[in-house]
């Protein structure tokens, strides 16, 4: 008997009044034999993630770096701070040389680079982006059909929560920020196995969606009497209801069995100092609940903020934190660089690698999900000695399902930091064809990278 | 696109001329791409190394433990304050309470006598770049070139701070900001003008210093474009104007000016009396030199306070009560007459611009004469803040914070364990 579904179907029914189109996860059904993509040889899900540290890498006044391979192209030297990723280097692109360009706007210090990159504009004042940032587009692409849009996690122990993902400029997501309330969101109440024989929906949730719809029934009466002002405010509103009960949606459908889904344990929170090794051990731990959350399909899109632009992290027993270091540590005239500064920075790659290494452990089909993955990390600066928005260090780790033609570096010569951004969301498989404002819009992603 | 601009209003250049105003016999323009304080590096390599001007290298890193306990805090009070563990010490606003140790816990910042001098250590070398302010070649420094007499006492004082300290274009606070000026925070031109025939040897020339709202514009290597376009944009403080001569492509003031430029500083106003020129222009177009006088030393040492005073003594390896006592001591000039208070401090800064095209405020022609633009400008703006977050009296108070520094603070938590 043929299934009347197909991996685009969407469920379809009425509840509460409304009608529901429910996206389908990557069920195994729609697989082919192999598991290496669907029957109709479209790909697996692709999943994206953006992953944010502070403080740049390494360079130098006087041209110097420590972190910029030497070759470009394919095969590229692993450099001193790059040596976390040198297992992972042919699935990992480097960009270098790249910048945010301001348009006369001034460099509002550990804002505008990261602002820039993911907003494609130059913000005008601190503590905002002057548009939304890209991961929120790569989510509405990508990240319908899953129990969460997209997850935020903070792995840096700061004073406050950090998210540099927006929908409007001014407010951010709300991360979590240690690794028990990331399982606990992930996988505690309200968390459905996709592989337990005994599944039953969340009575919790089934009133939750009765709710919102009846809201929802009411929409059109309430409509016709409010002016048109309000009108606009409400559509808003609804709509972000209709996105919530989509959501919802999903944990009233029995889903799909994922081979690659182990649900793991509930870990001890690590303890609330944000030292490097400290900040490090929480990243990896959140890696591994955030990989098996890729795996167990609850979100397709991710954002890890490893530490802040002005990071707090530092090393244990100093008195110095690693932000003071990189502007007070003058450059050793026989090292030509800042040996304490690039020490750190070596530390702080470490995550990343950790991390990576992380979703390259779990096996999906005949590769890993980092094969499955696109994983765009990039910094705040360059040079952060002087709050340099030029040469920001950024990478694209993952094959993105075979998209990307990964292991390369691409020098950028002064050009754009969107231009890595738009090809992002285009291996991301985001319909954007161009990205960013002024002097850093740009319709020309890097082909490339690109398959 | 840039080029043709250009033509067109050099050909509009020659039908408007400022009506009472003979037209130059000849224009140079420029747009500063770097300025910082003349600081003469005594070093063969680094930034700190020692060297003829710091025999002992880049003043050492303070011990603040050090300092703190001298000023009445227990050592556990001390290395607590230190600790970034400590959730009073902000990751970017430094330790408030290091303002606090001044006599009886008085603020140093805005009280800097509260507290003994430290003594900074200022430059013992004898060479010093700037200009010859007072005209007599037996008091200061000599220049690297020979000339005796270099006015610079601001650099005597401040020559070994490590924010002050490198050689041209390397030391910390030069890249900082002229990082931020080429990134677009100000732009600065300057114009020459001369009434003979030979630019290079002319003894009517007018140099004019003027800002303009267009930025920069960089290349592919980050480095400044020559020959884009800037108009003035007339300003009510930031402007100066000098008589001058040129003799062999040197551009030498005739006689001294008092003016205000936008400095590359945090204090942003660079007040300078008896202010003084000597530019040379390059081969290839360029413009390289000093821009020196007498600027005020109260100023500079607030702009260091109001940048945060915690995070700059401890980025910078200062403390800046002693900052305070050095500029004091070695100033060198009073307005008000020899035997009045020195209030001023002997100064130059180093200058590099490249050619460019500098149009008048209303777009209309290039600029063919230097003259003072102050009476088109707008009423001055409020000046924001430093940065983005509102200093008052060296610190940064967050009141969500619930231990507040101050004299009266409790320094260890109760649940501070040894």
């Amino acid at each position: 008997m043929s299934l009347r579904f197909d991996r685009r179907s969407l469920l379809k029914g009425m509840l509460g009044g409304s009608a529901v189109y429910l996206g389908l996860p990557a069920l195994d059904v729609f697989l082919d034999g192999n598991g290496t993509a669907f029957a109709d040889g479209a790909p697996l899900p692709l999943r994206f993630g953006t992953y944010f540290w502070g403080l740049g890498l390494t360079d130098t006044p006087t041209g110097g770096t420590r972190w910029v391979p030497t070759t470009t192209g394919p095969g590229y030297e692993v450099t001193p701070e790059l040596a976390s990723l040198a297992a992972l280097k042919d699935k990992v692109s480097v960009f270098s040389g790249f910048r945010a360009i301001g348009d006369g706007k001034a460099n509002l210090v550990h804002w505008s680079g990261h602002a820039s990159i993911l907003s494609g504009i130059a913000p005008a004042s601190p503590n905002r982006f002057d548009g939304a940032s890209f991961d929120t587009r790569i989510a509405d692409a990508i990240g319908t059909a899953t129990r969460f849009k997209a997850i935020d996690v903070d792995a840096s122990i700061s004073r406050l929560p950090v998210s540099y993902s927006t929908r409007t400029g001014n407010t951010f997501a709300t991360p979590e920020t240690t690794p028990l309330a990331l399982y606990t969101r992930l996988f505690g109440p309200g968390f459905q196995d996709p592989n337990s024989p005994d599944w039953k929906p969340d009575p919790s949730i089934m009133l939750r969606q009765s709710v919102l719809s009846a809201v929802t029934d009411e929409r059109q009466s309430l409509m016709r009497n409010v002016g048109k002002a309000d009108q606009v405010k409400l559509d808003q509103y609804f709509t972000s209801v209709r996105e919530m009960e989509t959501q919802l949606a999903v944990q009233l459908q029995r889903p799909g069995k994922c081979e690659a889904c182990v649900v793991p344990g509930a870990p001890k929170d690590a303890p609330r100092a944000s030292s490097v090794d400290v900040v490090n051990a929480n990243t990896r731990t959140m890696a591994k609940l955030l990989a098996m959350a890729l795996a167990c399909n609850q979100t397709r899109v991710f954002n890890v903020v490893h530490t802040a632009g002005a990071s707090e992290t530092y090393l244990a027993g100093q008195s110095k934190i690693y932000h003071q270091i990189t502007h007070d540590e003058p450059t050793d005239a026989r090292l030509g660089y800042q040996p304490e500064t690039s020490k750190l920075a070596a530390l702080v790659m470490q995550a990343l690698g950790d991390f990576l290494t992380e979703l390259d452990a779990v096996k999906e089909g005949d590769g890993t999900l980092l094969d499955h993955s696109l994983v765009m990390a990039f910094s705040d600066t360059g040079y952060a000695k002087i709050h340099s928005i030029e040469n920001i260090p950024m990478f694209l780790a993952g094959r993105a399902g075979g998209r990307h033609k990964a292991g390369q570096h691409i020098v950028g010569k002064g050009e754009s930091v969107t231009r890595v951004s738009l090809t992002a969301m285009q291996l991301a498989g985001a319909p954007v064809g161009e990205f960013g404002t002024g002097t850093m819009k740009t319709a020309r992603p890097i082909s490339e990278v690109m398959t | 696109m840039k080029h043709a601009i250009a033509s067109s209003l050099v050909a509009a250049s020659i039908a408007l001329v400022v009506p009472g105003m003979a037209a130059a016999g000849w224009t140079r323009t420029y747009v500063v791409e770097w300025n910082e304080p003349a600081m003469y590096y005594g070093a063969k390599s680094g930034v700190i190394d020692p060297g003829t001007d710091c025999p002992a290298g880049t003043n050492p890193e303070v011990d603040w433990v050090k300092v703190l306990v001298a000023a009445g805090y227990t050592e556990e009070e001390a290395k607590w304050l230190r600790n970034p563990a400590n959730p009073t010490r902000s990751p970017v606003h430094g330790q408030n309470q290091m303002a606090f140790r001044g006599k009886d816990r008085a603020n140093v910042y805005v009280n800097p006598t509260s507290t003994p001098d430290a003594g900074l250590v200022g430059v013992s070398g004898t060479i010093a770049e700037g200009i010859d302010l007072d005209g007599n070649a037996h008091t200061g420094l000599t220049s690297p070139t020979g000339e005796q007499g270099i006015d610079n006492k601001f650099y005597e004082t401040l020559g070994c701070w490590k924010t002050y300290r490198g050689p041209p274009r390397l030391s910390s606070g030069a890249l900082q900001f002229n990082d931020s000026m080429r990134n677009g925070a100000w732009t600065t031109l300057i114009v020459v003008t001369g009434k003979g025939s030979d630019p290079l040897n002319d003894k009517h020339v007018a140099v004019g210093f003027y800002l303009s709202n267009d930025k920069m514009v960089k290349d592919g290597n980050g480095a400044i474009a020559r020959d884009y376009t800037f108009r003035i944009k007339p300003h009510a403080k930031y402007e100066a104007v000098f008589a001058a001569r040129t003799v062999n492509g040197a551009i030498v003031s005739t006689k001294p000016a008092d003016v205000m430029l936008r400095d590359p500083s945090y204090t942003q106003d660079l007040e300078l009396l008896r202010a003084r020129v000597n530019l040379q222009m390059q081969p290839d177009g360029s413009l390289k030199g000093y821009v020196g006088g007498y600027r005020p030393w109260e100023p500079v040492y607030r702009g260091w306070v109001n940048a945060r005073g915690p995070v700059i003594e401890v980025l910078t390896w200062v403390q800046l009560p002693a900052v305070y006592y050095a500029l004091r001591r070695n100033a060198d000039f009073s307005p008000g007459g020899r035997k009045g208070e020195k209030t001023h401090i002997s100064y130059a800064m180093r200058v590099e611009a490249l050619p460019a095209f500098v149009i008048t405020p209303d777009a209309t022609a290039q600029v063919a004469a230097v003259m003072s633009y102050k009476v088109q400008a707008p009423q001055e703006e409020e000046r924001r803040g430093a940065g983005t977050f509102r200093v008052v009296d060296g610190i940064v108070i967050d009141p969500k914070m619930t231990v507040q520094a101050g004299p009266n603070a409790v320094i260890l938590p109760s649940t501070y364990q040894k």
